[in-house]
């Protein structure tokens, strides 16, 4: 399949190797919608840098905006106001509900329930709405900063009240869903046993984010992030790394999204949103992960003059999309769109691998 | 000549309202259900198919090209043909207005898309030239198959036994009025009412509509066509008007097994002569409307869903003919 096919919303080629259509090897390649963004980005004034960043991901272009914004704030030892460092995690919070609502939304439509994927969509149009309010546009909100978040993105009273009835609706919307996407015994069927990954070789290929979690591995980033410190939430895991699990961990993160917005708005700090009064300075590479909708994202690179240098962007999909390899095998032609979709790809994001040739 | 007059009005009405059900099924059922506008209601069925004879016609690379392009006439007119013998002028044609003719002329409209998969060798499931074909690759070489190869694997497995339940759905008739001619079921239904209002009718009007959910290839039956693998699957590569009969072909396979089953469960052939005909028209809008209220809900079924499917409805369509033997 590919490089376009229909049931792909990026271009990609998948190699199945079927006998009697069940699929006895598989290939995935990525690398037709590499742009090398950070061959851009390098030499670039840091905040054109980073918002340049933001261009990499039309889902998840928010943590990668924050990320890449943390690299700075790490290198050069800026403390950020703690009103900004909640309206950052509100609005990555957000960004994850979207994009998990993204997921269920094109995994159904891959299983070809066009009822439930139209309906999700509708559901993620409440997320989209609220990020636009919030940053002043659906895909690129661009609301973190170095020091902290953009002024435009201050929550004042009539923006925190839309924000907690807009998780309340998505919520209880998702509840339904879950509840009719689970009763349902011709999906449940379509999806349990499809496509699974054990929890050994999730470890073994390194595999992240919310696929890793479908195995059994308790691992979430936001747990080691200080900036989460403040906040309970649960992570979610389930057992058997499947096609099911994969979408019953979405499911069940959008609900630990909503109780981590809920608690930013309640205790949401006074204050103010963005600190200016740092200094640029020479750094030297600095790394910074955080945990993206998808897993775990890396950035890191330098400040020299004010500028980027040794820029290195490494997202969730690239590990995800090679375990997909091993979890088609077995399985019929048309599971086997099912899961690759399954650990969530994003081509774009994934497209960074930049080859260093020495002359 | 009143006959033949009878016969040609009747198909007249029968292709008009055939062209307006495929918009009913996506307007007001799948777009109310999935609550957003959905196309103009004339859309699928005329003005889609009207577009289409005005395109540029592309001609496919295909080792028989003639026949390639032909059968969506073929599977047009075997459907006509069906739709001709269920008329009452045609029921002194004596076996050609018979079941077994009718299974005749559905086993061509099936089998044509094995031939349209095979004869089709799209540029849809080509990949791009990527330096892992010479370096890398694993397998570097297998041989390629086509996206219409696999349907068309995928439609000879359904002659095989998807069709079951519709044609044992069609017998149930048969065995009651103990005649497999159309003429003789309608007469005995005349007299002793319809079909359906029998256990074993009901039975049988269930399994009709399982097996009519399949010959249409529809959701959750959409196998040789599903989006997920081979996109559309035997008819990737028709374009313009080939494409334009393709589509007019299933508005009036909608029709038509409606009409099938009006005949042989209610008794009441089509003729413009009486207002049963308006009775017929009803029928047909109801099929493709209860078609899309369960199509709507159901996903894909993969052949490990679809044989248990299958199997249950035949073993269904077996219960009703007992039961039309008692």
């Amino acid at each position: 399949m590919g490089t376009v096919h229909s049931a792909a919303i990026e271009p990609y080629r998948a190699r199945l190797f079927v006998e009697d259509e069940i699929v006895k090897d598989a290939e995935i390649t990525v690398g037709v919608n590499h742009r090398g963004v950070e061959r851009i980005m390098e030499g670039l004034p840091v905040e054109k840098a980073n918002s340049l960043t933001e261009k990499i991901c039309g889902i998840c272009s928010g943590v990668h905006l924050w990320n890449s914004v943390l690299v700075a704030e790490k290198g050069l030892e800026i403390e950020i106001p703690e009103r900004a460092s909640y309206i950052r995690i509100i609005v990555a919070e957000l960004e994850r509900i979207h994009s998990h609502l993204l997921y269920l939304a094109h995994g159904n439509e891959v299983l070809g329930h066009e009822t439930f994927s139209m309906r999700l969509f509708y559901i993620r149009e409440t997320v989209m709405e609220l990020l636009r309010m919030i940053g002043g546009n659906r895909v690129q909100y661009g609301v973190p900063i170095i020091g902290g978040v953009r002024p435009r993105a201050e929550l004042d009273e009539m923006k925190t009240q839309k924000i907690r009835e807009g998780i309340d609706y998505i919520r209880e919307k998702v509840k339904e869903f879950a509840d009719r996407f689970t009763s349902d015994p011709m999906i449940m069927s379509r999806i349990t046993g499809i496509c699974p990954l054990s929890r050994k070789d999730a470890l073994r290929l390194a595999v992240t984010g919310p696929t890793l979690r479908a195995t059994g591995v308790e691992f979430d980033l936001r747990r080691e992030m200080e900036c989460y410190d403040p906040f309970e939430f649960d992570i979610i895991t389930q057992d058997d790394g499947d096609v099911k699990s994969n979408l019953l961990v979405r499911v069940f993160e959008i609900f630990e999204s909503v109780k981590i917005i809920r608690q930013a708005l309640d205790n949401l700090p006074e204050g103010a949103v963005v600190d200016r009064s740092w200094e640029m300075q020479d750094t030297d590479i600095t790394k910074s992960y955080v945990e993206a909708p998808r897993g775990t994202l890396y950035h890191s690179y330098a400040l020299e003059d004010g500028r980027v240098r040794n820029v290195v962007i490494r997202t969730p999909s690239m590990a995800n999309i090679g375990a997909m390899q091993h979890a088609l095998i077995g399985h019929h032609i048309t599971d086997a769109q099912l899961g690759i979709v399954q650990c969530d790809p994003c081509f774009t994001c994934t497209d960074r691998a930049i080859e260093i040739v020495k002359i | 000549m009143e006959h033949i007059l009878g016969a040609i009005g009747t198909i007249i009405i029968g292709f008009i309202v055939s062209l307006w059900l495929p918009g009913l099924e996506r307007k007001l059922i799948h777009a109310r259900i999935q609550q957003r506008i959905g196309p103009p209601i004339s859309s699928p069925g005329i003005m889609a198919p009207l577009k289409f004879f005005f395109k540029q016609t592309i001609k496919p690379y295909s080792p028989l090209p003639r026949l390639y392009n032909s059968l969506p006439l073929i599977g047009l007119l075997s459907v006509f043909f069906i739709l001709l013998f269920t008329l009452p002028e045609a029921y002194h044609l004596g076996a050609l207005a018979s079941i077994v003719a009718i299974v005749g002329f559905l086993k061509i409209e099936e089998v044509i898309y094995v031939f349209m998969g095979s004869l089709s060798k799209s540029v849809m499931s080509l990949r791009m030239p990527f330096p892992d074909l010479a370096k890398g690759a694993k397998h570097p070489n297998v041989q390629r198959s086509f996206l219409e190869d696999i349907s068309a694997m995928r439609a000879f497995r359904l002659i095989a036994f998807g069709s079951f339940p519709l044609y044992i759905a069609l017998f149930i008739p048969a065995v009651i009025s103990r005649s497999i001619f159309l003429g003789d079921i309608v007469a005995y239904q005349q007299i002793n009412g319809p079909i359906l209002f029998s256990v074993a009718g009901v039975i049988g009007a269930i399994v009709f509509f399982i097996g009519y959910i399949i010959l249409l290839n529809e959701y959750p039956f959409v196998i040789i066509k599903a989006k997920a693998d081979v996109i559309e699957g035997p008819y990737m590569e028709y374009a313009a008007k080939w494409r334009a009969l393709i589509y007019i072909m299933r508005g009036f396979l909608m029709f038509t097994l409606a009409i099938l089953f009006s005949v042989l469960f209610l008794g009441m052939p089509p003729t413009i002569f009486t207002w049963g005909i308006l009775v017929n028209i009803l029928v047909a809008v109801l099929f493709p409307m209860l078609m899309a209220s369960f199509s709507a809900f159901a996903p894909i079924f993969t052949f490990k869903q679809f044989y248990p499917v299958t199997f249950g409805a035949t073993i269904l369509g077996v219960v009703a003919l007992l039961a039309a033997f008692i």
